[in-house]
């Protein structure tokens, strides 16, 4: 069965607005009569978290109890994979492997950098 | 001018329509990017870790698992050597469990045991830990694997759960849950189905689906697909305190 996590289960405000975003996957892709189950990034989430694993930077074991543990309060209401991204990147941060004002500046150079023309 | 490729200019090819895409960019995506860009500025990985990675996170599937279920019913020293050494086998398929590192993944553990269905015995693979499973022959877990959901009721309940995946059994089969471990992982060898004999390898694989796998589908002639109803969870219908199953 799962196990206990020490996970911080506060609400994130950086994630608390990407999840009520509304633009998950099951949502977009059937907008665009798009087959593909799984969003383009979803391969290179899992790739991360196995890169993480492998540098004991968050071994898996933690990872996916803290997973466990957001997925049925914090993010219950949110579909697969943007789920596992979101409990990854909550787990990221509780974690300090990243800081939040660093998250939501890269967010936007990385949107700005998409968008661009 | 290349023959039967163009890109929507109204050019000679008319016939060929670019597939459709996703033409927003979401805020997950734009997450999954920046959080990887954070994550190798600080020294956490690599850029060329995770290209490995995901290189081979797209390499794997189901296909690998459904070529040594099929080859180990047809060649039966084959299966023999499966079932002695299942990571050594894998290599006669061309299924290295080293990569993508030479000592495998940080969670496909380079010990695999194939456990073998008979008449009279069926196994399933569950994790009730996590969500371990044999990546390298199986590929990406389907997200029901990963669900508490699954690896909270399979041990208790197995021929509910398998009901619900449509998966009868009858009384006489004994059901054999194997939990995943951070030391095995485990994949099932299911009986060959009557109707088979005389089939090639490449027909036989056709049959071996991730769920038969898994153990929660069994292999048929003309059923090359998973495709299974959904159901929501729910406590048995007539469970008792001396049953062992839950009674609220």
């Amino acid at each position: 069965m799962s196990a206990k996590s020490d996970i911080d289960l506060g609400r994130i405000e950086l994630l608390e607005a990407i999840r009520s975003e509304g633009k998950t996957w099951d949502v977009l892709a059937p907008r665009y009569g798009v087959s593909n189950p799984n969003p383009p990034w979803k391969t290179s989430l899992i790739a991360m978290c196995d890169c993480l694993a492998v540098s004991g930077a968050l071994p898996t074991l933690d990872r996916r109890h803290a997973e466990d543990e957001l997925t049925k309060t914090v993010y219950s209401d949110v579909p697969e994979p943007e789920r596992q991204l979101l409990a990854l990147v909550h787990t990221m941060l509780s974690r300090g492997l990243v800081a939040e004002g660093d998250l939501v500046s890269r967010m936007r150079a990385v949107r700005s950098r998409l968008e661009a023309a | 001018m290349s023959q039967g490729h163009s890109h929507g200019d109204g050019g000679a090819d008319q016939g060929h329509k670019a597939a459709p895409m996703v033409e927003e960019i979401s805020d997950s995506e734009v997450l999954e990017i920046a959080v990887r860009e954070l994550a190798i500025e600080h020294g956490l990985f690599t850029a060329e870790d995770h290209r490995r990675f995901t290189e081979w996170t797209e390499s794997v599937g189901p296909a690998a698992g459904s070529r040594l279920a099929a080859k180990a019913w047809i060649d039966p020293a084959f299966k023999a050597r499966v079932m002695e050494d299942a990571v050594r086998a894998c290599k006669e398929i061309g299924i290295d469990w080293a990569e993508p590192t030479g000592f495998g993944t940080p969670s496909d553990y380079m010990n695999l045991r194939v456990l073998e269905d008979t008449p009279t015995l069926h196994h399933v693979i569950v994790c009730t830990l996590c969500s371990c499973y044999p990546r390298p022959l199986l590929g990406m877990s389907p997200e029901w694997y990963r669900t508490t959901n699954y690896r909270r009721r399979l041990v208790r309940w197995p021929r509910q759960v398998l009901a619900e995946f449509g998966l009868v059994l009858p009384p006489e089969v004994e059901i054999r849950i194997e939990d995943s471990n951070q030391k095995c992982r485990f994949m099932v060898l299911p009986v060959r189905p009557e109707g088979t004999e005389n089939w090639t390898e490449e027909q036989l694989a056709e049959i071996v689906t991730r769920d038969c796998m898994i153990g929660v589908a069994l292999p048929r002639p003309g059923r090359t697909a998973d495709v299974h109803p959904v159901h929501k969870a729910r406590r048995p219908v007539q469970s008792s305190p001396h049953s062992g199953e839950a009674t609220k």
